[in-house]
């Protein structure tokens, strides 16, 4: 068996890892309704020239304090980043091969990182480059749950034809290679109502870890977060009664969400943008993928740099001077159940009334609070259960609990 | 709170800070749009300040003008050609070349950097005019870190001269190192804040530079929600509406609110155009104000040697030039 990436993850995690991302195309095989790549198309694919250039950017500036990283991660991204894995698959042995000639403290403190929709997983290509870099990979493949769930929303583009069967039949093979892999389920409004069938129908595909979240975009209809806290309670329900809670995962329920948060002490940035750093095929820097302009729906894209000139370190300090109660409304600071209010400042941009990364967008707040009701029930109930069957310290023992994914 | 109205009576009004006025048509303030603005001034309690032109306006202009207690801005020079004879005095006077000698009592003299290097010698000269000297950098984005010796040696230099004169008792007025010495708090541009400025479309903006962007198409709209608003921010019929405020207010400005550079502009025009976010300042804006808040602690320390000089004042010793290389320490 491959042996996984946590196992080797030591070498690593231990660190602080610069997140570096290749916007290799801006197409996909499907339309996913949910989608925020409001600009994806089939012609903006990442030539070898451009990705070559930029690695010898990022190596040359290893002592740069923006790269002075114990560790780094080396992210892939779309569209589907496997419709091209033939340039993935040539940027990083062009990565290993450079990172050991140059010495560079990265050399063997690394890993490629993969969100796919895992469509062409199985195919040999990307078989082939699974095997060649087993040691420093790490892939999610995005399932959201049942079958009409997941179709619902992940569609081809063309035919519109839901793509969940191509899917699934390469969840077995994903497992086998990456047992404790974790999947990434996104709830739009539509989606509310298959919530609890998603997850348990995950868990019985052998997925341990799901990572679920509401998006961030002001999509949401009146009588949204009743439903929503419904579905949560249900399927805290059955996590518990079912005793799913001992070996599986979901990221809905937290012991360290709904608490205020103290104006000084929690006043750190929720979101990675700007310490992150992404290209596309043109040889543009960004903060993050989504201030591409393929990620934008009303904003002019922010770029920082370009893989020639370098970075412009003025046009980050924004970013890297951002804290939560600056971009907050006073009622966001003041919330008596802040903590795990998450936020994406790609989406705070674009939604934001004028030119600033300093305007929280609010949209998700009466989903945070109905999640916030559901997970309060839900650790009520857990406990209460464990206390009764005096399980309660073996429980703190082992638990396991997904940490919220801060990009 | 709002203070301050400055009226651009028209589109080549002279530049009088960071920002050049690209705009070489003249397009004058229609006089009912001057007068609105002026009532709009009377009921909100504004100081009027009027930024002219440098050729004669009209004769009827000039009782509109006067209508209200103002202060007037002109380009050096023009105040005789305005019209406005009513044997006041220009309040400040603006050049893009040392003068000289000074007549207002106020000069904003706007130099890039080299053209300041190769002035130096005569900008200190003026330090004994009388006048307040503002001297106002057209080109920080062009600085770089290896000016920085150069800037230091120019602003000792500047420092020698302004003791001399402090050891004559007398009280010269420079903007980049005697403000710090007598300010206990921020005290910067504060535009949106305290100021507002009226274009001759009768439109409002947060200050001269972001109307002349938005005749040039510099920059996309200011205003997201309101995308006909380009740089706008309101119009005399609806009032002053600035979406984002508290973002130009300095307890929203992270680099800034811990910041004691008291003297710097905190120019919003230049954090826009160099960082992208009108509350963050560029790493030159930074460098630039604390060489001179340094040179301040310099001057003020010398003057010491020589007698009691504002007790209640102390600019501490600091390691940094940019707070942002020590931000996680403020």
């Amino acid at each position: 068996m491959i042996r996984t990436i946590k196992e080797n993850a030591d070498s690593w995690q231990s660190g602080m890892a610069k997140n570096i991302t290749f916007i290799v195309t801006k197409d996909c095989q499907l339309a996913c309704k949910y989608c925020y790549l409001v600009g994806k198309n089939v012609k903006e694919r990442m030539p070898w020239e451009v990705a070559k250039t930029f690695i010898g950017y990022v190596l040359d500036h290893e002592t740069d304090p923006d790269f002075a990283y114990e560790s780094v991660v080396w992210d892939f991204i779309g569209g589907e980043p496997f419709l091209e894995i033939e340039l993935i698959d040539k940027i990083c042995d062009y990565i290993k091969t450079e990172l050991f000639r140059r010495n560079h403290h990265w050399f063997n403190s690394y890993r490629f990182s993969f969100s796919t929709n895992g469509i062409n997983y199985h195919e040999k290509a990307v078989q082939d480059f699974i095997k060649k870099n087993r040691d420093h990979l790490s892939i999610g493949i995005t399932i959201d749950g049942t079958e009409k769930k997941h179709d619902l929303n992940r569609v081809y583009k063309i035919t519109e034809k839901g793509s969940y069967k191509d899917v699934v039949k390469n969840i077995p093979l994903w497992l086998e290679q990456f047992p404790g892999g974790g999947t990434k389920v996104t709830i739009s409004s539509a989606d509310i109502p298959y919530i609890t069938e998603s997850v348990l129908h995950l868990y019985s595909l052998g997925i341990h870890e799901v990572n679920i979240n509401v998006v961030f975009e002001d999509v949401w209809q009146e009588g949204d977060d009743l439903k929503f806290e419904e579905q949560l309670m249900q399927l805290a329900d059955e996590i518990i009664d079912g005793g799913y809670y001992q070996d599986y995962a979901c990221s809905f329920f937290s012991e360290h969400i709904g608490k205020p948060q103290d104006p000084e002490r929690d006043n750190q940035n929720w979101c990675g943008a700007g310490k992150m750093l992404s290209v596309d095929a043109a040889g543009n820097l960004y903060p993050c993928t989504r201030f591409a302009q393929y990620s934008l729906r009303d904003k002019e894209t922010w770029v920082i740099g370009n893989i020639r000139d370098g970075i412009d370190k003025n046009k980050l300090r924004p970013f890297l001077t951002l804290d939560r109660t600056t971009q907050s409304k006073p009622e966001c600071i003041s919330c008596e159940v802040a903590s795990g209010c998450a936020w994406c400042q790609g989406e705070n941009y674009d939604a934001a009334q004028t030119h600033t990364v300093f305007e929280r967008a609010t949209a998700i707040c009466k989903m945070h609070k109905a999640r916030v009701r559901a997970n309060n029930y839900y650790w009520n109930k857990l406990y209460r259960k464990l206390e009764l069957e005096d399980l309660r310290e073996q429980y703190e023992a082992n638990k396991r609990e997904v940490k919220p994914k801060i990009c | 709170m709002l203070q301050y109205l400055v009226i651009l009576l028209d589109d080549t009004s002279v530049a009088y800070c960071h920002a050049n006025n690209p705009l070489k048509e003249r397009h004058l303030m229609p006089l009912e749009t001057l007068k609105k603005g002026i009532l709009f001034g009377m009921k909100q309690n504004l100081m009027i300040q009027y930024v002219f032109p440098d050729y004669a306006l009209p004769e009827e202009y000039a009782s509109v003008i006067e209508s209200i207690d103002n202060v007037k801005i002109y380009p050096i020079g023009c105040m005789p050609v305005t019209g406005i004879n009513d044997g006041s005095e220009a309040d400040v006077e603006v050049t893009n070349a040392v003068p000289e000698k000074v007549e207002a009592k106020n000069l904003v003299l706007r130099l890039t950097f080299s053209e300041m290097l190769k002035q130096k010698d005569a900008i200190a000269k003026l330090f004994s005019s009388g006048a307040r000297i503002n001297l106002c950098i057209t080109d920080v984005e062009q600085f770089t870190d290896e000016q920085i010796e150069t800037y230091k040696q120019v602003l000792n230099e500047w420092n020698a001269a302004l003791l001399d004169l402090y050891k004559q008792s007398q009280s010269p007025q420079f903007n980049l190192l005697t403000d710090r010495m007598m300010l206990e708090k921020m005290h910067n541009c504060e535009a949106g804040v305290s100021n507002i400025t009226l274009a001759p479309n009768g439109k409002f903006y947060l200050c001269p530079a972001f109307y002349y962007d938005e005749q040039m198409k510099v920059f996309n709209q200011m205003n997201h929600h309101n995308p006909s608003s380009d740089n706008s921010v309101g119009d005399l019929e609806k009032g002053v509406d600035i979406p984002n405020p508290q973002l130009l207010q300095l307890d929203h400005a992270p680099l800034c609110r811990n910041c004691d550079a008291y003297q710097c502009r905190r120019c919003i025009w230049l954090n826009r155009r160099l960082t992208w976010d009108n509350n963050t300042p560029s790493h030159q804006q930074c460098v630039m104000a604390h060489l001179e808040r340094n040179a301040s602690r310099d001057l003020l320390n010398d003057i010491r040697k020589v007698g009691e000089f504002m007790p209640n004042i102390d600019i501490k010793e600091i390691n940094y030039l940019d707070p942002f290389d020590v931000r996680k320490e403020l």
